[in-house]
């Protein structure tokens, strides 16, 4: 396989408009809804009265909890069939009309009457009623190696801080959005999901019809970062509900305010973390973190996770406890679990560095861990080392000091850090057709939610074959295509590559035999494995001769090929390696001296995450990740009110996010791997870059001002006042 | 719970008020009714279906919705459609086709300046609006395209084509 950065698939369609999501499907008699949201954060929905919805202009129907009675009960029901409310904002009914406008309308005429409870509106209220999850993902939530109080006892330095993150909204550019009809006992369902197969798996239970009479399409997506996910499953039925009710296709589009509500956030934590040293040495870790959590459903992102391996250490113990409040659900978003972990993990380290007069690189290097350690494996590869190197040269790390540290108002500081995400697989099938005319069309019922996979798709049948990207079709987001993976921890590339691989394995084995069993044909009697293929010919490597694939095909197979492949979900308990992405993030940040004010000045970024399909693209998916990860460290935080329990400012005039101004150079290394474990050694990417850049850039505030802050989102306020040097600096 | 409604669901077909406009967009003219709360944005992209216009907020935060109107940038969603009898628009559909990108559409193709596309059109047309005022360094770019926000992290590449097309 070889990199080539070939321009994004569908990027013509996107710069001209032409790419049609699936919320802009516009079917006939198409009818809009709104949902009906509860007015407080706790309590019981007690009656709905909709005397005088039914006469306004254009009201179609309403759908309660009532008419979720005909759905099965599932956790993706439980809010729409149990009249318990949970959160403020949670919807209690929804009301469909001929235009948008009319359905808010009828809407507000639909009179909504709860009884409220006491409600657990943040999570210090309810802190001594923290639970203990059993698992954090696919990771134990409590592990224990060795024997932490005796080293932490005995340790030359011990680094003890608690940290805290706050809650994030993932905010894809794209509101969640259905558009769905029924056709007799089959529903079409058109809609910005990051799992099209669990979303129709999901649909056949609640509406217990099987999945072959259910279609969903998600072919274009405008982003998801995690949330276009289950949480939207509820809403989404009703929008069916409605659909069923009326005999017409119905339109559910979530506002940017529910957004903050309905589909998932980034979970506030506090972690308490420490670290003892013996010359300059982990010699223990204990990383314990709270959590919160919905008062429906319990999640909790794998934050302590990557404290049990990251570094070399004997004696760790790391715990997870949630807090339930009457907030909206977490879900995982960007980087879950690393980007609040390395934060706590990666600060430490460099507090630790600093008191014991290491440069924080060298002390990183010192404690590399050579294998997983929490689970005794190898590592499938592994090049952070090379990430630090050649990360440091290209931002100049050594020489750092010699710097001015002043550059007119601002005071300059400098900060690096480790991120790291696991490499891990999803079952997947695709199908590979050549036609006649050797051009190609490869299937796969995943989605691209701007992660790049029409393009990976497409170029990794495109090289096994030796037909250009010009020639390739690819075909996703729909479920009438083989089943593919959900697009989520970075998977989806590591996933596709090895079905698409033994789909185009299976066509060259009958091409090449093709070409070598017809006797007068330039290949003939040649061998299978003397065969290439290349700019549309089969090649034999030992002599001159080829063929075109298009008159191989003309030959014998004037219709063209078909061939599927499949691959298996990576086999976790019968892993012999484990298979991990790396990086090393160096920043460079200026404060305004008189202001307060953070800029990421420089970022320079070395990942190491196998082979590299598309540097373009990847490029793209790194630079995305980081700037993710600078919202978390400086911009990005979501409040509640604690006395209603409502998301206060929801919006994007209050809830800020990195733009164009907030943009610092990017320098981005990208360190190949051979990784024998790995199918083709592709590993995911998409998460790295939003890790470790949060400790990094905290690391760079205390470089220029002095001082630790050890929460996120770090504002001006933390960077004023007297503990704050930037005057003598 | 309890739920009431009325036996039948007697919808009364009552006309909203409509009210005459003319567009001109992307050089076609439109004679339209529309409800005179509609904003530009649920002109162009609900009645007319002109869908590369996109809606990411509906309140103004995010340039999703960005169409030019007698060549300066607007974010329709805010946007009376009422107050813009007679106006000129442009929308993504408008600047470039498959055959003849506009070179700002061939720069982002070439730089990668998009993932999940769905801010690209806003970015495009703000680029191009910018590019006529012409900015003078990155820096410039990068304050005037700060409107038109991208979650994907689209940001150097997208200022990097606006810069390449400035001649920067
Ligand atoms: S949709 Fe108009 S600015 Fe966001
Ligand atoms: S490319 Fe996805 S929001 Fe900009």
């Amino acid at each position: 396989m070889n990199a080539h950065s070939h321009a994004r698939y569908e990027a013509l369609l996107k710069v001209t408009g032409q790419a049609r999501f699936e919320g802009e499907i516009a079917p006939a008699g198409l009818l809009h809804a709104t949902l009906i949201e509860a007015p407080i954060a706790c309590g019981e929905l007690v009656s709905v009265d909709a005397v005088e919805a039914p006469t306004r202009p254009g009201f179609a129907t309403l759908v309660t909890h009532d008419d979720s009675a005909s759905l099965k009960s599932s956790a993706a029901t439980t809010l729409i069939r149990e009249t318990a409310i949970h959160f403020h904002g949670q919807p209690v009914a929804l009301v469909a009309a001929s235009t948008l406008a009319e359905a808010h309308d009828a809407a507000r005429a639909v009179r909504i009457a709860t009884a409220a409870r006491p409600a657990v509106t943040q999570m210090d209220q309810a802190l001594g009623a923290a639970i203990a999850p059993e698992m954090v993902g696919r990771f134990p939530a409590a592990t224990r190696r060795g024997d932490v109080a005796t080293a932490l006892g005995e340790a030359e330095l011990v680094i003890r801080n608690r940290y805290s993150t706050q809650v994030n909204n993932h905010h894809p550019m794209e509101p969640h959005v259905v558009v769905c009809w029924w056709e007799g006992p089959k529903a079409v369902v058109h809609t910005s999901t990051q799992a099209i197969f669990a979303t129709r798996a999901t649909i056949a239970q609640a509406f217990d019809m099987p999945p072959r009479n259910i279609r969903v399409l998600a072919r274009f997506l405008g982003g998801g970062f995690g949330c276009k996910g289950q949480l939207w499953w509820p809403w989404m039925f009703w929008a069916m509900l409605a659909s069923r009710k009326t005999g017409r296709p119905v339109r559910l589009e979530l506002s940017r305010a529910q957004m903050f509500t309905l589909v998932g956030r980034r979970q506030q934590t506090e972690q308490d973390l420490a670290l003892g040293f013996a010359n300059g040495r982990l010699t223990a870790i204990t990383h314990d973190v709270v959590a919160q959590t919905s008062a429906h459903t319990d999640y909790s992102d794998s934050t302590a996770v990557y404290s049990r391996l990251l570094y070399a250490c004997p004696n760790v113990s790391t715990t997870h406890r949630l807090v339930r409040t009457n907030e909206p659900q977490p879900v995982p978003m960007r980087a879950p679990g690393t980007a609040p972990g390395t934060f706590a993990l990666e600060s430490a380290m460099d507090e630790a560095a600093e008191r014991l007069g290491l440069d924080p690189l060298d002390l990183r290097v010192k404690n590399f861990a050579d294998h997983d350690q929490e689970t005794g494996r190898p590592w499938s590869s592994n090049s952070l080392l090379s990430c630090y190197r050649v990360g440091a040269e290209r931002f100049g790390w050594a020489d750092r000091q010699k710097r001015k540290k002043r550059d007119g108002r601002w005071t300059i500081g400098f900060g690096m850090a480790t991120t790291l995400y696991p490499a891990i697989r999803q079952a997947c099938r695709a199908r590979v057709r050549l036609n006649g005319d050797a051009s190609l069309v490869v299937q796969c019922g995943t989605q691209d939610m701007g992660s790049g996979t029409y393009t990976a798709l497409g170029q990794i049948a495109a090289d096994a074959l030796g037909i250009p990207m010009a020639k390739v079709t690819v075909e996703l987001g729909d479920t009438w295509l083989p089943d593919g993976p959900f697009s989520g921890g970075s998977q989806v590339t590591a996933s596709i590559f090895p079905a698409v691989q033994s789909a185009t394995a299976q066509l060259r084995a009958m091409l090449a035999s093709m070409a070598a069993s017809d006797a007068n044909g330039p290949l003939g009697g040649k061998t299978s494995d003397d065969l290439d293929f290349e700019g549309e010919l089969i090649r034999s490597r030992s002599s001159n001769a080829a063929e075109r694939l298009s008159d191989v095909l003309a030959r014998t197979a004037p219709d063209g090929l078909v061939a599927e492949g499949e691959s298996a979900a990576t086999d976790h308990p019968k892993l012999a390696a484990t298979g991990m992405g790396h990086g090393a993030v160096f920043v460079e940040i200026g404060v305004d001296s008189a202001l307060g004010e953070i800029r990421v000045r420089r970022v320079c970024a070395a990942f190491a995450a196998g082979r590299i399909l598309n540097p373009l693209l990847a490029r793209s998916q790194y630079v995305g990740g980081l700037i993710g990860g600078i919202g978390m460290a400086l911009h990005e935080q979501t409040l509640t009110d604690r006395a209603t329990g409502c998301i206060l400012g929801k919006s994007f005039a209050d809830y800020l996010i990195p733009v164009h101004a907030d943009m610092p150079e990017f320098d981005i290394a990208m360190i190949e791997e051979d990784d024998p474990h790995l199918p083709g050694s592709v590993k995911g990417i998409g998460m790295l870059g939003s890790a470790g850049i949060q400790a990094a850039i905290a690391s760079a505030v205390h470089d220029a001002i002095g001082k630790r802050i050890r929460h996120l989102p770090i504002r001006i306020e933390d960077c004023l006042g007297p503990a704050c040097d930037t005057a003598q600096r | 719970m309890t739920v009431t409604q009325p036996p039948s669901h007697d919808a009364r077909e009552r006309t909203p008020p409509r009210i005459a406009l003319s567009l001109t967009i992307n050089a076609m003219r439109y004679e339209i009714e529309i409800s005179p709360s509609a904003t530009l944005l649920d002109v162009i992209r609900d009645q007319l279906g002109l869908t590369g216009t996109k809606k990411g907020c509906d309140m103004g935060g995010c340039g999703a919705c960005t169409v030019l109107v007698a060549g300066r940038r607007v974010v329709s969603c805010l946007a009376l459609a009422a107050s813009f009898d007679d106006a000129v628009v442009t929308t993504i559909e408008g600047v470039g086709t498959a055959d003849h990108l506009h070179p700002l559409q061939a720069a982002f193709i070439r730089h990668d300046a998009l993932q999940c596309g769905y801010c690209t059109s806003g970015q495009i047309l703000s680029g191009i609006a910018l590019l006529s005022e012409n900015p003078g360094s990155i820096a410039e770019i990068r304050e005037g395209m700060s409107g038109n926000l991208c979650r994907c992290g689209a940001h150097p590449s997208i200022v990097a084509a606006i810069a390449e097309v400035a001649g920067l």
